[in-house]
């Protein structure tokens, strides 16, 4: 029953999406085509980038940076993991926040006769999770997260909050929460669709890691054990985000969930911006995992782009203001986060980084999560 | 399942009509000039640098001063084109959108994203704004209930509506995002679902629900309307919509608004970029995005919209509450969201009770009464189980002997749907036109409402009033009936030969509203109407 009847709507759809994508493809050459190649002159490139570095690239200083070395950049924002469903055509790059997206990429790019270069990584960002204070002091007074001495940053002890997922612990079963309506129903962290999207998918290769004895997920076998928990933590959450911007926006505005997973970068941003960050606790997940945001150069200028990005001193400096960490030398980020050390753990201290599982073994992972995949 | 069949089909008819008859176009600029409202191949808008066409919830109409005042710094001309955020989703879906647009502005993606068809035609989101659904109580309702408004839940709520004590207007959730948002959150705070909401927990609370259902004296096919509606009313107490709609509507304090304690649905107003749209439209958004999320703009749309900052430090307007609330889940499996609302569709809300006054004239010979029964044929889809339907064809007076009521019965809805499309068939025109009194007869026929149903008239004719009453007796006709019967409105639909005059006249006095075909289709106009009975 249900939705049986649009079936064949939904296949006639689907053709004409394919069609229409074709058809912008083919717009799109047309578009950037006659700027290529043009030596000395600017260079227009054209990239699809996860949300949480749509800021970066549209920084009126990142804009000047980029015009000073010959490069006009145009970008679009996409799920990191949705990218393989767009046309590569007309596009210089792709730029998802981590490795096995871009491994996905580079594999159909590589089908098209288009990137043979290594991809790039520029920088990278731990996950974290931000919580308001109420939250936070009651996520420590039972012993799942322990606070700094200010109270605005912490670690998350993740076995402790697995096995509160397990037992679907709620917020009135812990002590202290009485007294904060928004501290009820099931205790749970909200994270992006992981089908769709980046750091959904990197919550899950962290808990499966923790929840497996500190394994990583290497087969099928291992994706089945750890299964039924990755589906709760998924399900609990009724319909997720496809970008890691948005859930970001709704803890902001103190209208979501009081946790949320986010990148470091994206607190950092806030902070070195010179916000105030109001009642925000960072906590880092005691055992985590880093997002290599991953440039694939799909076309030349896509590559010199991605080298631009990791060598050039000024541009590096940027995406430090952006909340992002820099490849290599660590002393940038530390101390431009100088002063912000109350939120931000600059040395990442006591936090384990989680290896990722491959590209196929995460899919799967997300997929079973999201019943969309072969529950068996 | 006969009733998901039903209703499915028509969510997708909507837009249809929608898409050809409905859609008016407005402009966050002040160079915008020339027809840009639907015409029959849709409403295409001439694309040019520098311009966002802009697919809209409505009620994203007060963002248009701040979005002029972005086109200098931004360079980018924003085109409004507005429509109820479930009909949105279906020009996604089946493409017409991308025709015509390169972004989407819903209040929210909620139910966007339980469509699998169309995950792929959407890209960058960008939330830019939020306000949650909350519900505006009469100040006198509050004191009467002897309630402190920041301490409400969904249960007292639900105990209130229950004991009679409480009466509401909401959107219908088939058509607008703040019925829908409304329906989960109260679904989730009556079945004390701790998280996101499954099948099992809406079984459970349905019988909980039905009796919350019972207070909801007003439904609406948009929030413009069920506002408008809600101030001509005194015996509703409280009206449901977003927080902002209800703050910024009711400007001098007429309602307290409460956000229930145990949780509510927040809409975050995601500019959402097509998949299709052009690589310079797509940098456009970009630019406009980062623009509207500065703190200075910030400041000035909860200062002009009352709707909620998204940026670090910048304060809520004064006029919004401080104090937190959880965010209740909304479903993730269009199930569970589609079971919903076919439970509210066809078991939890009040049952309608409509008549159709149908102009069978001399005039609508030939082609026209065609049309009339090919509508109404395709109309038969819409109807809700326990609906009480009346065919009431009239010519120089009301044709008596073709009156025929039938009601959907759930246990074997087909029957009267079939009756209905059988006796539209046997329509024939002949005779004058009686508008005003084939209107009484069918407030004559409904007689003294029950309270315990949606009553409404549908008025369709093609031309200008010949026979029987004058306007003048109908409004002294009108003026007589009880305070109740004047609750019945009636939804007079433009069609052919017949005087837009005429029609607004009867729709104002009766509370009701216009609808045009001649725009559009006759089954468009028919299919709008559904949200409002």
């Amino acid at each position: 029953m249900g939705f049986r009847e649009h079936a064949a709507h939904v296949r006639r759809i689907l053709g004409i999406v394919l069609a229409v994508l074709l058809l912008g493809g083919v717009a799109a050459v047309l578009v950037t085509g006659g700027d290529k190649d043009t030596g000395t002159a600017t260079k227009t490139v054209r990239g699809v980038i996860g949300s949480e570095k749509a800021e970066f690239f549209t920084d009126p200083q990142v804009v000047k940076a980029l015009a000073a070395k010959g490069f006009t950049v145009g970008t679009e924002t996409s799920g990191s993991w949705d990218m393989e469903e767009l046309p590569l055509d007309g596009y210089d790059f792709a730029f998802p926040s981590s490795k096995a997206p871009a491994d996905g990429l580079r594999a159909k790019a590589a089908q098209k006769t288009k990137a043979t270069t290594a991809p790039l990584r520029p920088f990278y960002s731990p996950l974290v999770v931000v919580a308001h204070s109420a939250a936070a002091r009651v996520l420590a007074g039972n012993g799942l997260a322990t606070l700094g001495p200010r109270g605005t940053s912490g670690t998350l002890k993740m076995g402790a909050y697995l096995a509160a997922a397990r037992a679907d612990r709620t917020w009135q079963q812990l002590k202290g929460s009485a007294g904060h309506a928004e501290l009820s129903g099931t205790l749970f962290i909200t994270s992006t669709d992981p089908v769709a999207s980046n750091s959904g998918a990197l919550y899950l290769a962290a808990a499966s890691y923790v929840a497996d004895g500190g394994r990583v997920a290497g087969d099928r076998a291992a994706v089945t054990r750890t299964a039924p928990l990755l589906r709760k933590l998924v399900q609990v959450q009724g319909a997720q985000q496809s970008g890691s911007d948005a859930p970001f926006r709704d803890f902001i505005s103190g209208v979501g969930n009081p946790l949320v997973l986010v990148y470091e970068s994206q607190v950092a941003a806030q902070l070195l911006a010179g916000r105030p960050m109001g009642d925000l606790v960072v906590l880092y997940p005691d055992t985590t995992v880093s997002s290599d945001h991953t440039l694939v150069p799909l076309t030349e200028n896509g590559r010199a782009l991605g080298e631009l990005l990791s060598t050039d001193p000024e541009l590096r400096k940027l995406a430090v203001r952006h909340g992002f960490r820099p490849q290599g030398a660590a002393s940038e980020f530390t101390a431009a986060t100088q002063s912000h050390t109350a939120y931000l753990n600059q040395t990442l201290t006591g936090v384990r980084q989680a290896p990722v599982p491959t590209g196929k073994v995460l899919h799967e992972m997300a997929l079973r999560a999201r019943d969309q995949g072969d529950t068996a | 399942m006969t009733t998901r069949t039903r209703r499915t089909r028509s969510l997708s008819r909507t837009v249809a009509g929608l898409a050809l008859a409905l859609l008016v176009t407005a402009t966050g600029s002040s160079c915008a000039s020339g027809d840009h409202t639907g015409q029959d191949d849709g409403p295409r808008l001439p694309v040019r640098p520098g311009t966002l066409r802009v697919l809209a919830s409505s009620e994203l109409s007060d963002m248009e001063p701040v979005l002029r005042a972005a086109r200098t710094p931004t360079g980018v001309d924003v085109r409004l084109t507005y429509t109820g955020t479930l009909d949105a989703v279906e020009q996604i879906a089946s493409g017409t959108a991308e025709k015509a647009y390169d972004a989407v502005w819903l209040s929210s993606n909620d139910y966007l994203r339980l469509r699998p068809d169309t995950a792929r035609k959407i890209t960058g989101e960008t939330p830019v704004m939020a306000s949650p659904v909350a519900l505006g109580v009469r100040p006198a309702a509050v004191a009467r209930l002897g309630w402190d408004p920041a301490k409400v839940t969904w249960s007292q709520l639900h105990r209130a509506v229950a004991d009679g004590k409480l009466t509401y207007g909401m959107t219908d959730p088939m058509r607008s995002n703040s019925g829908l948002s409304a329906l989960v959150s109260v679904a989730s705070g009556l079945s004390g679902a701790q998280s996101a909401l499954t099948e099992r927990d809406v079984a459970e609370a349905t019988p909980r629900l039905k009796e919350f259902f019972t207070g909801q004296k007003l439904t609406s096919g948009s929030s413009g309307w069920l506002a408008t509606a809600f101030a001509r009313r005194t015996d509703v107490d409280a009206l449901v919509n977003y927080e902002s709609v209800l703050l910024s509507s009711f400007r001098s304090g007429e309602l307290t608004v409460i956000r229930p304690t145990d949780g509510v649905v927040t809409a975050d107003y995601p500019l959402t970029l097509l998949t299709s749209a052009r690589p310079e439209a797509k940098e456009a958004a970009g630019r406009l995005t980062t623009y509207l999320r500065t703190p200075e703009v910030q400041g000035r749309i909860t200062e002009a919209t009352l709707r909620r900052p998204v940026v670090p430090g910048v304060a809520p307007a004064p006029a919004l509450a401080r104090d937190q609330r959880r965010e209740l889940p909304f479903p993730g499996s269009r199930k569970v969201a589609d079971e919903l609302l076919d439970a509210y569709d066809n078991t939890l809300r009040r049952p309608s009770r409509t008549v159709y006054v149908l102009d069978t004239s001399g005039s609508m010979g030939g082609e026209r009464l065609e049309r009339l029964k090919k509508a109404l044929a395709e109309l038969t889809r819409d109807f809700r189980d326990r609906e009480e339907v009346t065919l009431m064809p009239f010519g120089s007076a009301v044709k008596q002997d073709e009156v025929r009521t039938h009601t959907v019965d759930p246990a074997s809805p087909q029957a009267a749907l079939d009756a209905i499309k059988g006796d539209a068939q046997r329509l024939s025109a002949f005779g004058g036109t009686a508008i005003y009194s084939s209107v009484q007869e069918a407030y004559r026929f409904l007689g003294r409402s029950r309270g315990d149903v949606f009553t409404s008239i549908v008025l369709m004719t093609d031309g200008e009033n010949t026979d029987g009453d004058p306007a003048t007796a109908f409004e002294t006709f009108h003026g007589s009936l009880s305070a109740e019967q004047k609750r019945t409105p009636v939804f007079p639909i433009l069609f052919g030969d017949s005087d837009r005059g005429e029609l607004d006249h009867i729709a104002g006095l009766t509370g009701g509203k216009l609808f045009d075909a001649d725009q559009g289709s006759l089954d468009g106009a028919f299919e709008e109407i559904r949200g409002y009975q």
